[in-house]
């Protein structure tokens, strides 16, 4: 990875060995008098070093002065300084345009310096210089069609050509054990079983090439190569299965593309049809969900879902939900970084700010949100089960609401016919005073709150419940006589319990009971279900009055905001907590509502025959509920839906949303106009059409960058580093090819082979290059430390999926069937509006899977995987970093994982010699006579658990020869 | 670094060590990372290490630290220009003053809300800016934007950035902590402190006073003698592979990090012991507080201090939580009862975050850190429809910077007559933290990194040094 800061020193090195050209006087006067100036006051903004070239214009060299600038033509006009568009800057007698700029003018003897220069024909020794390039254009290497003709007809030519230009030689055939290790890592992403290696071994000796030949195809066909492979994959394209942003809701629905990825992979899908999938696949197999899935890609970023009622931010958040499906669509396929084409033109490729509109205008109609995916049959199979259930559903409700409603009407009537005299409740405060009565407990029965007159529990079948709508802020219990005090208070020795609505885990204070007797009138208790308080006192204690509030010293409308009151309900005390007596009731207060006190009759009008048939009413409804819920789903994917664009796609002015510029059409991106056939739709084109052609272009023969960006990334999984070290980005900053050539040619053999990966990776893993010695040689290292030119196989780390699911399988506890379905998670989960997740400590065997099935979550931190770099999923991460740290050691040594899985593999040791049965699982090789004596050491004080231990922590585990 | 330390980590170790020193061990794991940290400073430093205090929810301004008069005698009368504005949750009723007046603190007269009494005391030491502006109405967006210079998630947040940059400074303590509140994460939770596309270890480790380090004490049930054996086998075998594997600079580096990772395990849970502090440390912060969402704040203000003082680079102090179920009840989100909502959130933050700075400037921390104080963005000057909050003001809210190289008793930029937006030398997130990398030595234009095509820095491609806040 490059890094850091600019360089600048070489460039002006490479300026002052080449000043030959002038007359020697001139030269110094240029020295003297002119380049320390242009040095000081113009580089800043007009050379190869500056950090924003200002009107595309270079003072660092003749060449530069002679072109000119954005204004056209030369700056400096020899012998004419009147006529010279710099001396009229620095003089300040250009209108609109003084040079340097806010800040003074240069002094007159400067000035009168830069004339003279110009007059004596503007000596320059800086011409031997040619202009660098300080950004690419269609000339660059990457828009070029992709070679047919090559030099070489083996990788291993290649290679060798390379490394014998500087010198330098591939290394021998690697050691048996490191190869077979090392390939089905590489191929599979975990390791050899001892029996494995052995017969490798053996084979080998017999036919080292058939050997290879048989093992890269074993490894090829097993389904373990989707696994690794897939997960490559997943990075690439930014699959995450949490939405991100402040909400970042888990995603339980995106695991089908998961699984479509890993399947297409192993059953060696042409890729092309493949990429076509993840943008139109919808479109190409409606009504075939295998295909349809595949679109899923377009919605597996981040996706903001926060409700905002601003109309700017929502349009900022359309414009950000569609730059992530941009910026993936760009870099995975391409190669190109066309997001940084949204403000403003490219400033280092030759994209314009319109093929980024372009590409925006492709994925106008798609939003973000699940889709059932299903057959025809399917649909119709479902439709027709549900049917008579639903017909069933609706009769028995409406029978139900028949019989509330007389219920209803009579209640009434009976309403009607009563007064009441007692006040409304008062959500700021409520009084229940009664004879002096001793309690030890007291508790609160809640029927009903202001906002809805049915049952507190709202477990009536089909009615709206109010569950979860009320709430409490202070419930006070007041003792009798001259004394009298709140003795409910928690501060008093008093205890208070019932349910809540709401749980925040990482705060679980949050919404309890025990906010009622805090003696402050701020946090609310969340009242849930039973609607039920409970007061313990200290002691028994003699009372005459209870008091409760929801909203102390609001006014109304924050008395609103608070939430609904309690206004139903009854107040029982009890000595013992056995025999209950009721001191007070809101039966006798006038209602809230006239509902609540048609509710309320409902209590005493309703006869025994009624409720026995409302309960079994209630009781069909919830039978035939259950039945519904037994007919299969069709499935859901989150796999995004798509509605026509109601207007046309527009440039946004310096990126912003609020400032159209002009209508671009669906097309074709010009930034390969010049070599991959162009295409512009009709404005009015269907959406999905749109997305069609644009994977038919990303995927055409003509189009070089597809198959040269996927080639590297197959490439890249063998070596660790690509051919080009920046895998999705083939533009100007990015890393030039270490092998043009090579490259071309794996590209072109992608194509010619029918877009298939496992050709590739064959011929790639059968080569002289990939089966060479990971042995480190001082010569060769001092040349290419990084072994770029592959002069040894670069030794390497485990990936963090490697890594886990290593020590799963050296522990014999690693499950492998079934592959696919619903994720695994490391964290728990939770949601109280917003979502967090937390680390978990134990790892339980439903998560002795794959870790490519875990459910990575975005923002999320889990043990071992995240320590071992495991990205988090906001942007695409086509190249794993690759970290030590401490807190890798302290994981690695400290979590239960390891010590579960220590605990597993000293379990299936060989009883009459576990230190060579752990050498085996672990490393596949015979202990060294003086490992096998510390080990027998350490085994013999300290238990074979410790030395697992050990062993799951050793670097030979980790890294890969 | 006393002997009786030293025996105990080399009995700890075993006979085991590399040979090398700490300083020596983190040396070589820093320069095992092939994206070489640019590692020190470009120009002579102000400061050294950065405490940032930051109270999400969208803390406003107009009721803590912008003094409105105006809005005082206008309240409950219609905002000119604002009658139809609609805001994050919709529409705005009339102007509302604030609940709390604002008095003059300190030489300079500040006006400070006398919602925060002990915080007006450091008034003639903080360097206001006034006049801070967010490109997003949104919680999760606006508090990663604060910490990242972007709203989506993927940056380097400033600590990774500084992490990167500058390296450790310490060899047994992580270089950047993000102290949460006990109430929980901040919206966007672990993104705020995220390494982005910069290498992991420069993220945030987690840690408060109520939260310890993940992973890190021996686990229960192994005792000493038996760490210390698998240790000594685990460094046989590593020492093997590594003579075995010439030229694989990885190995040695590994070999240190669990070493290192060692002596963080001693020294770790030392610097989280408060109960080293004296009783009149405890009550200066308010440790024993009956109100325990305050006595917990209180602690990791202690903590902050104690992590600062060890050399930890970038501590990120979090006063309050995410968005929940109730609006500003975890956090600063005062939509619909401001009042109510501040008289719970004001208290937690004020008497500790002040025991904090003056602890830290009597023993003289002051000269190496540097203290932000940073919110997402702002609240409207009106009421929010229907309530007595306010709503998300993203044009306008301030933040403040104190302690070394700021110069006390600032007050940049400034907002129109009600607070409604930023008006006078508008600040972006930018420029803030273009002045933070400054104070630390680091040109903001200079320090990049490559990503994905570009050459990234912290402040994108803005931003500017807020001079007039240079001491």
């Amino acid at each position: 990875m490059k890094s850091g800061f600019i360089p600048c020193a070489p460039f002006f090195g490479l300026i002052m060995a080449t000043g030959f050209a002038a007359d020697t006087a001139d030269v110094a006067f240029f020295e003297q008098k002119i380049r320390p100036v242009l040095v000081e006051h113009c580089y800043s903004c007009h050379s190869a070093d500056a950090t924003k070239l200002k009107a595309n214009l270079y003072l660092d060299s003749k060449a530069g002065w002679e072109k000119g600038g954005d204004g056209g033509g030369p700056v400096i006009i020899p012998g004419q300084p009147e006529a010279s568009l710099l001396i009229r800057v620095i003089q300040h007698v250009e209108a609109d345009l003084a040079m340097p700029p806010k800040k003074p003018k240069l002094p007159d003897a400067v000035i009168a310096d830069f004339v003279t220069w110009v007059k004596i024909g503007a000596p320059d020794p800086r011409d031997g210089v040619k202009l660098v390039a300080k950004r690419g254009d269609a000339s660059w290497w990457s828009l070029q069609p992709v070679a047919t003709r090559f030099p070489h007809r083996s990788i291993d030519d290649f290679i060798e050509a390379a490394l014998a230009a500087k010198g330098l030689q591939r290394s021998g055939e690697a050691e048996p054990r490191a190869l077979i290790r090392r390939m089905t890592y590489d191929v599979t992403g975990l390791p050899p079983t001892a029996a494995e290696v052995a017969a490798f071994v053996a084979a080998q000796r017999a036919d080292s090439d058939g050997a290879v030949a048989a093992l890269a195809d074993r490894l090829l066909a097993s389904p373990r190569y989707g696994e690794r492979w897939g997960r490559h994959w997943l990075d690439v394209i930014r699959f995450g299965e949490s939405h991100g942003f402040e909400r970042n809701v888990i995603n339980d629905d995106l695991w089908p593309f998961r699984d479509y990825v890993i399947r297409s992979i192993n059953e060696d899908r042409p890729f092309d049809t493949f990429i076509v999938e993840h943008l139109a696949g919808d479109v190409l197999g409606k009504d075939n969900p295998a295909m349809e899935v595949g679109s899923a890609f377009l919605v597996a970023g981040p996706y903001d879902d926060v409700g905002n009622q601003s109309v700017e931010a929502q349009a900022n958040i359309r414009a950000a939900t569609l730059d992530d499906i941009i910026t993936a669509t760009s870099g995975a396929f391409l190669g190109l970084t066309v997001s940084c084409a949204r403000c403003h033109h490219h400033k280092f490729d030759p994209i314009p700010t319109e093929d980024y509109y372009r590409l925006r205008a492709a994925f106008e109609g798609v939003k973000h949100g699940r889709r059932v995916l299903a057959t025809r049959e399917e649909r119709a199979a479902f439709a027709t089960a549900m049917a008579p259930l639903n017909a069933r559903k609706a009769q028995l409700t409406a029978e139900l609401d028949a019989l509330d409603q007389t219920i209803d009407s009579r209640a009434r009537t009976e309403l009607g016919l009563r007064t009441y005299v007692r006040p409304k409740i008062d959500p700021q405060q409520t009084v229940e005073s009664f004879a002096p009565v001793p309690a030890r407990y007291v508790r609160f029965t809640i029927r009903a709150f202001t906002s809805n007159p049915k049952t507190g529990d709202g477990s009536r079948a089909g009615k709206p419940g109010t569950r979860g709508a009320g709430r409490l802020t202070e419930f006070e219990v007041w003792r009798a006589g001259a004394g009298a005090r709140n003795v409910a208070l928690a501060s008093q020795g008093g205890r208070a319990e019932g349910a809540r609505s709401s749980v925040a885990e990482d705060f679980p204070e949050a919404y309890g009971p025990q906010f009622t007797i805090d003696g402050l009138f701020g946090e609310q208790w969340f009242i849930g279900n039973p609607a039920e308080l409970t007061i313990t006192l200290a002691q028994v204690e003699t009372i005459d009055r209870i008091t409760f509030s929801n909203a102390k010293g609001l006014n109304i409308e924050e008395g609103q905001a608070r939430g609904a009151t309690p206004c139903e309900y009854d107040i029982r005390v009890s000595r013992d907590g056995v025999a209950w007596q009721t001191v007070a009731s809101g039966d006798d207060r006038v209602p809230w509502t006239p509902e609540h006190g048609v509710e309320r009759m409902r209590r005493a009008v309703i006869t025994a025959e009624e409720e026995t048939q409302l309960a079994e009413l209630e009781k069909q409804i919830t039978d035939v509920q259950g039945e519904i819920n037994r007919v299969p789903k069709l499935p859901q994917v989150w796999a995004g839906t798509y509605t026509e664009p109601k207007t046309a796609t527009f440039v946004h002015k310096g990126g912003d949303p609020m400032k159209p510029g002009e209508a671009v059409a669906p097309a074709s991106l010009a930034v390969l106009g010049h070599v991959a056939k162009a295409y512009v739709l009709p404005p009015e084109t269907a959406e999905g059409q749109r997305r069609l052609a644009l994977a038919q272009w990303i995927t055409a023969p003509d189009n070089p960058l597809t198959p040269r960006v996927l080639a590297n990334r197959v490439w890249q999984s063998h070596f660790g580093t690509g051919i080009v070290d920046t895998p999705s980005d083939f533009g100007f900053l990015g890393a030039r090819p270490t092998h043009p050539e090579l490259l071309d040619y794996l590209a072109q053999r992608l194509v010619a082979g029918g877009w298939k990966l496992k050709a590739l990776h064959r011929e790639i893993l059968l080569s002289k290059t990939y089966r060479q010695s990971a042995a480190y040689r001082e010569t060769a290292a001092r040349e290419d430390k990084e072994a770029r030119l592959l002069w040894r196989f670069p030794p390497r780390r485990l990936s963090a999926e490697e890594l886990r699911d290593t020590m799963l399988s050296v522990a014999g506890q690693l499950k492998l069937e079934p592959m696919g379905g619903p994720g695994f998670r490391l964290y728990k989960f939770t949601q109280n509006n917003v979502c967090t997740y937390f680390p978990l400590d134990t790892h339980g065997p439903e998560t002795y899977r794959r870790a490519v099935y875990h459910q990575n979550a975005r923002a999320s931190v889990v043990d071992v995987l995240t320590d071992f770099d495991l990205p988090d999923i906001a942007l695409a991460a086509p190249k794993r970093a690759n970290t030590t740290t401490p807190l890798q050691a302290l994981t690695l040594l400290n979590h239960r994982f390891t010590l579960e899985m220590a605990a597993a593999l000293s379990a299936r040791l060989l009883r009459d010699d576990p230190v060579a049965s752990a050498y085996r699982f672990t490393l596949q090789r015979e202990p060294t006579a003086r490992e096998r004596t510390a080990a027998l050491n350490l085994l013999a004080t300290h238990g074979v658990e410790s030395f697992c231990r050990a062993l799951l922590n050793a670097n030979e585990l980790l890294y890969l020869d | 670094m006393t002997h009786s330390l030293d025996l105990t980590r080399r009995a700890f170790l075993g006979h085991m060590s590399t040979g090398l020193t700490g300083v020596a061990l983190a040396r070589l794991l820093a320069g095992e990372l092939r994206a070489s940290s640019p590692s020190g400073p470009q120009f002579a430093p102000k400061a050294k290490q950065v405490l940032q205090i930051f109270c999400p929810g969208g803390a406003s301004h107009v009721d803590l630290w912008d003094h409105k008069p105006l809005l005082e005698k206008f309240h409950g009368t219609p905002m000119p220009g604002g009658e139809t504005e609609v805001t994050f949750q919709g529409k705005n009723g009339n102007l509302m003053k604030s609940p709390w007046a604002f008095a003059p603190a300190g030489q300079t007269g500040k006006m400070i809300s006398t919602l925060l009494p002990h915080m007006a005391g450091h008034a003639d030491e903080m360097a206001f800016i006034h006049s801070m502006v967010s490109r997003t109405n949104t919680h999760g967006p606006g508090c990663v934007a604060m910490n990242t210079c972007f709203t989506r998630e993927g940056f380097p947040s400033a600590g990774s950035w500084l992490s990167y940059a500058l390296g450790s400074l310490n060899d047994d303590l992580p270089t950047y902590i993000a102290i949460q509140d006990l109430r929980g994460e901040p919206p966007n939770g672990k993104a705020n402190w995220g390494n982005g596309f910069l290498s992991a270890q420069h993220q945030a480790v987690s840690m408060a006073a109520h939260q310890p380090l993940r992973n890190l004490a021996r686990p229960a049930g192994i005792p000493p003698e038996q760490e210390r054996a698998t240790r000594d086998f685990l460094q046989l075998m590593n020492a093997e592979h590594a003579a075995a594997h010439e030229g694989h600079d990885e190995l040695r580096a590994r070999m240190a990090a669990y070493e290192l990772a060692a002596k963080m395990q001693l020294t770790a849970p030392a610097v989280s012991d408060l109960s080293r502090e004296p009783a009149h440390v405890h009550a200066l912060y308010g440790t024993g507080d009956r109100n325990a969402l305050k006595a917990a704040y209180a602690k990791n203000c202690l903590l902050a201090r104690r992590f600062l003082e060890k050399g930890v680079r970038y501590v990120s102090l979090y006063c309050a939580s995410r968005a929940s179920a109730v609006d500003g009840l975890l956090n600063w989100d005062a939509h619909k009862t401001l009042q109510a909502d501040y008289e719970r959130h004001g208290p937690i933050f004020d008497q500790p975050t002040a025991a904090l700075l003056t602890d830290l400037k009597q023993r003289g921390l002051l000269q190496d850190v540097l203290v932000v104080w940073c919110t997402e963005f702002g609240r409207m000057p009106t009421h929010q429809d229907g309530t007595s909050g306010r709503d998300h003001n993203p044009d306008a809210f301030t933040t403040w910077m104190m302690g070394a190289g700021v110069r006390g008793g600032v007050s940049y930029g400034a907002t129109d007559d009600f607070g409604r937006r930023s008006v006078q030398d508008v600040t972006t997130v930018h420029d803030f933290y273009a002045t933070v990398l400054h104070l630390l030595g680091l040109d903001h234009e200079k320090l990049t990194y490559y990503h994905n095509g570009a050459n990234r820095r912290l402040t994108d491609v803005h931003g500017h040094v807020i001079k007039p806040l240079l001491a």
